[in-house]
């Protein structure tokens, strides 16, 4: 008899908590009402960026599209008529690509960074495939410093032989003198 | 035959093989930057250190140092040895530069290699760094010196192993620089192998400059289609473009190096003005539609004409399948031809290919281990590049090298010059056959010799008689003597006299060797499969008297053979059809009323016989197609999907032949080495392409006996005492058909001139830097006079140019009168 009641109990318990529930405002943030900030690292649409001289950061040494396991990334790298190497062409096919990230961490310029941009789908597929003036954006991303030219000890605008940081002037191999 | 232990496995190799060698041999590669197989060890970089456990010498050694010894027990992976080398490699590494992304060596970098896999990946050395200022070198080689490790490997290949002094080391210690003593091109044309050996990127591809990644690169073996050599390169191609060459191994060919003129002659693959689609009578159509045109219309030629209306011309730059394929069309339709003797040297080919016999010939490599050289009417330099390093490595290994030749040779050693007339030439030639059929085991051989030089003089008004006589003598007493003999210029007995010679030799003792210099890199497949019967001068007068109605042109430019460019145009208009199947743009393809473009040999497997009867292989390196910097005008590739390659519906000539003659394309032959055996007995046994040795296979050719000797071919006329002989040579840039068409040479192309003997020079009041006006027959020039005592008297030599072509004369030797040339005045 008493586990009878008690069943009963039960049930009126589990009831009463739904019922009561049903009256509440509800804790889910809905999603594209809401939009949650994503972290700075989280992993999604890919950009190029620039140094903070405004020029180009990526240098096309192909180290992304080696990296990339899905093989989305393609590029043909090019000479500036100033020394610099430079993308002629960069393509990302965002049908492709997986977010893994790994392009961004073999990037030895900081050019290629993910953000937390994920809303890219598209209807045709073709629109998710990204030229370099699609990529290329304005602004440093998250490294705001570096300045690969700045270091690199190739003769570019940025500096010349013996120019970069940390560099003795280039040797006179003229002169016995040390 | 010392016997050591490496890495605790046994091994036995010959009397003088370093360690590094033998461990190579194990399997176990040493790490290494200075010792090269080619250059040998010089123990500067370090980095090959290895631990001697027992033996002669203990403790930590350079394996490129030391002979390998009985007794030795050496480990390379002892923590010592390895402790050592970690530490050689973080010194290289002090001053390098940090620009791995920006240099086209990363990818393929020795250093950047042996430094990640050393764990260097880190640099903790924090000071300044040392920098050098860079060198303009030219259009070939891009210097970045801050790269360089110091290994000395560039300096000991341009100086010591080709000759050339212009690049070479400064300064001591971390200051140590390569380079010139002044920016400038750089003088060797063998400066493209400064990038294959250099273990890091100081010298890197400056054409190929930022285009790509090694690992990117659909890379394969090939053969240069640049001389007659065949020497082996490998191929890189991306995006449907060739982007580069290399140099690749080759035991008995070209060993580890190539000239420039094979390594930058590709750009023919890319041009934009290259034929990429077919056209009947001025209109574009499909690549099959155009081939069935063509069949359609030759059958109907054939029916008006009879066969013996159409003609089928090839070239020595066609491959073997072509030539072979074009000989069978012929055959099977009743056709004239194959004509392959565009060139004017192939009688002399002809002559070559007859003549080389198995036991004579000798490969490329074998050349370096020659004692004496006699080089008669080639220049090496300028017709075979890779010839003169080959040359050059016997001179150092003490062999004497004469040339005898009328042109003002230039090679990177000493050597002997004969500056000999082109008329001349036999007599100088018979001198020595002479001298050798004197001695005594060929009695009656030599007898035979001798009579068959009736006719030729008895060499006593050439300089130097005495000279060559001794000659003979260095070449009686040498181990290992080889007559070099050319074709391009050469009077027609002289190749086979340099036979006649080799075999003489060969019967009074010394084990004599033969090498032939041909004109293009399929000459001896053109020889063998050639109608022997019809010459393409012959071809152009049936052509004029209405009898030749239709011609099938295979991967060859008639206007290159040197026959009036106006008489031939006239000739090609009477043609009711010309059928025209190239891979290049040229006045041929220009006038062919249906053009059909062809694969290269980049994109289609092919095969070539080289100088010696070597027939050698190269795959395709890529499938073709239209470059994606075409199709994209020069930016990102057109946004669209697409299942097959843009303008890859061409095929190879030789796939295509079949259906000009009126069968479908489906009956290309399928096994190639067998019908290949049709067309030439001595081609029946090639092994199936896959499993074509690496180095070819040479053809079986005829052992001939002395029966050979050639007689009563000597015609000689009265010499005209007041004549000049013109030459019309090549140079090792700008002459050749297909590399002469390539953008980056241009640069290193000589300007048109004229060269001639200074006493010649006085006589017409000319002096080096005058202008002259010659009349050539075919034309008349003005050239800048080059005068230089290296040259025979009454010989003028002019390089052939692209600005020349159509005023110089077919024939490679022409005789002028006096008159023909006059110091060109303000005034005229």
């Amino acid at each position: 008899m008493s586990d009878a009641l008690e069943s009963v109990k039960a049930l009126a318990d589990g009831f009463a908590t739904t019922f009561k529930h049903l009256f509440r405002k509800p804790i889910t943030e809905s999603y594209p009402e809401y939009k949650r900030p994503l972290p700075a690292r989280s992993r999604a649409r890919i950009e190029l960026t620039r140094d903070p001289d405004g020029d180009e950061r990526c240098v096309a040494c192909y180290l992304c599209s080696a990296a990339c396991p899905v093989s989305c990334i393609s590029m043909q790298s090019a000479e500036r008529e100033d020394g610099r190497r430079y993308a002629r062409w960069f393509r990302i096919n965002f049908g492709r690509c997986i977010y893994c990230g790994l392009c961004e961490e073999a990037c030895p310029t900081s050019a290629i960074q993910l953000t937390p941009d994920f809303e890219t789908c598209k209807r045709d597929p073709l629109s998710m495939v990204f030229e370099k003036e699609d990529l290329l954006v304005d602004g440093c991303g998250k490294d705001p410093d570096y300045n690969f030219y700045k270091y690199a000890g190739v003769a570019t605008p940025v500096g010349g032989k013996g120019e970069h940081v940390n560099e003795s002037k280039p040797v006179n191999v003229r002169s016995n003198m040390p | 035959m010392p016997k050591l232990i490496i890495d605790n496995r046994e091994i036995t190799v010959p009397e003088g093989t370093k360690v590094i060698e033998a461990a190579e041999r194990l399997g176990i590669m040493i790490p290494r930057f200075c010792y090269h197989p080619a250059l040998g060890s010089v123990g500067a970089c370090r980095v090959c250190a290895v631990k001697c456990l027992e033996g002669p010498r203990k403790g930590i050694q350079m394996s490129c140092m030391i002979d390998a010894q009985d007794g030795m027990k050496v480990s390379t992976t002892d923590a010592e040895a390895v402790d050592f080398r970690k530490h050689v490699i973080e010194w290289l590494m002090l001053h390098h530069p940090h620009d791995c992304p920006v240099c086209d060596e990363g990818g393929h970098c020795l250093l950047q290699d042996l430094t990640v896999s050393g764990g260097q990946g880190v640099r903790r050395y924090q000071g300044p760094k040392r920098t050098h200022t860079d060198q303009h070198l030219g259009p070939l080689v891009a210097h970045e010196m801050n790269r360089c490790i110091q290994c000395y490997r560039c300096v000991r290949y341009y100086q010591e192993f080709t000759g050339y002094e212009d690049l070479g080391v400064m300064q001591i210690g971390s200051r140590v620089y390569y380079g010139r003593f002044r920016p400038g091109t750089l003088e060797s044309p063998f400066s493209g192998n400064l990038i294959d050996i250099c273990p890091t990127g100081v010298y890197t591809d400056k054409p190929s400059r930022y285009r790509g990644r090694r690992w990117d690169f659909e890379r394969r073996p090939a053969v240069c289609l640049h001389c007659s050599l065949g020497c082996h390169v490998t191929v890189s191609a991306r995006y449907r473009e060739v982007v580069r060459q290399e140099a690749r191994f080759s035991e008995s060919v070209n060993g580890h190096f190539i000239c420039d003129r094979g390594r930058y002659g590709f750009p023919y693959v890319n041009l934009p003005e290259r034929p990429r689609s077919a056209r009947v009578d001025g209109t574009e159509t499909g690549w099959e539609a155009a081939l069935k045109i063509a069949g359609e219309r030759l059958e109907s030629a054939a029916w008006k004409t009879g066969p013996q209306g159409i003609a089928v011309v090839g070239s020595a730059r066609c491959g073997l399948e072509t030539q072979g394929m074009l000989k069978r069309l012929a055959d099977a339709k009743g056709w004239r031809g194959p004509v392959f003797d565009i060139d004017p040297a192939a009688a002399n080919v002809r002559t070559a290919v007859s003549r080389l016999d198995s036991d004579l010939r000798v490969s490329l490599r074998e050349i370096e281990t020659a004692d004496c050289i006699v080089v008669v009417s080639a220049d090496p330099l300028n017709e075979s590049p890779m010839l003169a390093p080959a040359l050059r490595q016997a001179r150092r290994n003490g062999a004497r090298v004469a040339v005898i030749d009328p042109r003002p040779a230039s090679l990177p050693f000493q050597f002997d010059h004969f500056p000999v007339a082109p008329d001349d030439l036999a007599a100088a030639m018979a001198i020595l056959i002479r001298k050798c059929a004197d001695k005594e085991p060929l009695s009656e051989l030599g007898k035979t010799a001798v009579r068959s030089l009736r006719g030729v003089s008895d060499g006593a008004d050439i300089p130097d008689a005495d000279g060559l006589a001794a000659l003979y003598d260095d070449l009686h007493d040498s181990r290992r003597p080889v007559i070099v003999c050319g074709t391009h210029t050469a009077p027609p007995e002289i190749p086979g006299m340099a036979a006649d010679l080799a075999l003489l030799l060969r019967i009074a003792g010394p084990r004599a060797g033969l090498f032939y210099v041909m004109p293009g890199p399929n000459s001896f497949g053109a020889a063998l499969l050639s109608d022997p019967a019809l010459s393409f001068g012959d071809l152009v007068s049936s052509i004029e008297e209405g009898e030749t109605k239709a011609l099938v042109v295979a991967e060859s430019d008639l206007f290159g053979s040197g026959i009036d460019w106006d008489r031939l145009q006239n000739a090609l208009n009477k043609l009711e059809l010309l059928v025209t199947l190239d891979y290049i743009d040229s006045q041929t393809t220009r006038a062919a009323r249906i053009l059909i473009p062809t694969l290269t040999a980049y994109e289609t497997p092919s095969l070539s016989i080289n100088n010696e009867g070597r027939v050698q292989q190269s795959p395709a390196a890529f499938r073709g197609g239209d470059p994606i910097a075409r199709t994209g005008g020069g930016e990102h590739p057109p946004r669209a999907f697409r299942r097959d390659i843009p303008g890859r519906e061409m095929g190879a000539a030789w796939t295509a032949l079949p259906t000009l003659g009126g069968r479908n394309p489906g009956s290309a032959p399928v096994n190639l080495t067998a019908w290949l055996g049709d067309a030439h007995p001595a081609l029946t046994s090639l092994p199936e392409s896959s499993d074509f040795p690496p180095d070819g296979v040479r053809l079986p050719l005829a052992e001939n006996a002395g029966e050979r000797f050639q007689t009563d071919r000597f015609s000689h006329g009265e010499k005209e005492e007041d004549a000049l002989t013109l030459l019309v040579a090549d140079s090792t840039f700008g002459t050749e058909e297909l590399s002469s068409l390539s953008p980056i040479l241009k640069e290193l192309t000589p300007s048109p001139c004229i060269q001639i003997h200074p006493e010649d020079a006085a006589e017409f009041d000319l002096s080096t830097g005058d202008a002259v006006r010659i009349d050539t027959g075919a034309g008349t020039a003005v050239l800048p006079v080059q005068t230089t005592d290296r040259i025979a008297r009454r010989v003028l030599v002019i390089p052939r140019h692209r600005d020349l072509d159509d005023r110089l004369p077919r024939e490679r030797r022409t005789v002028l009168s006096k008159t023909a040339i006059r110091k060109a005045t303000e005034d005229a």
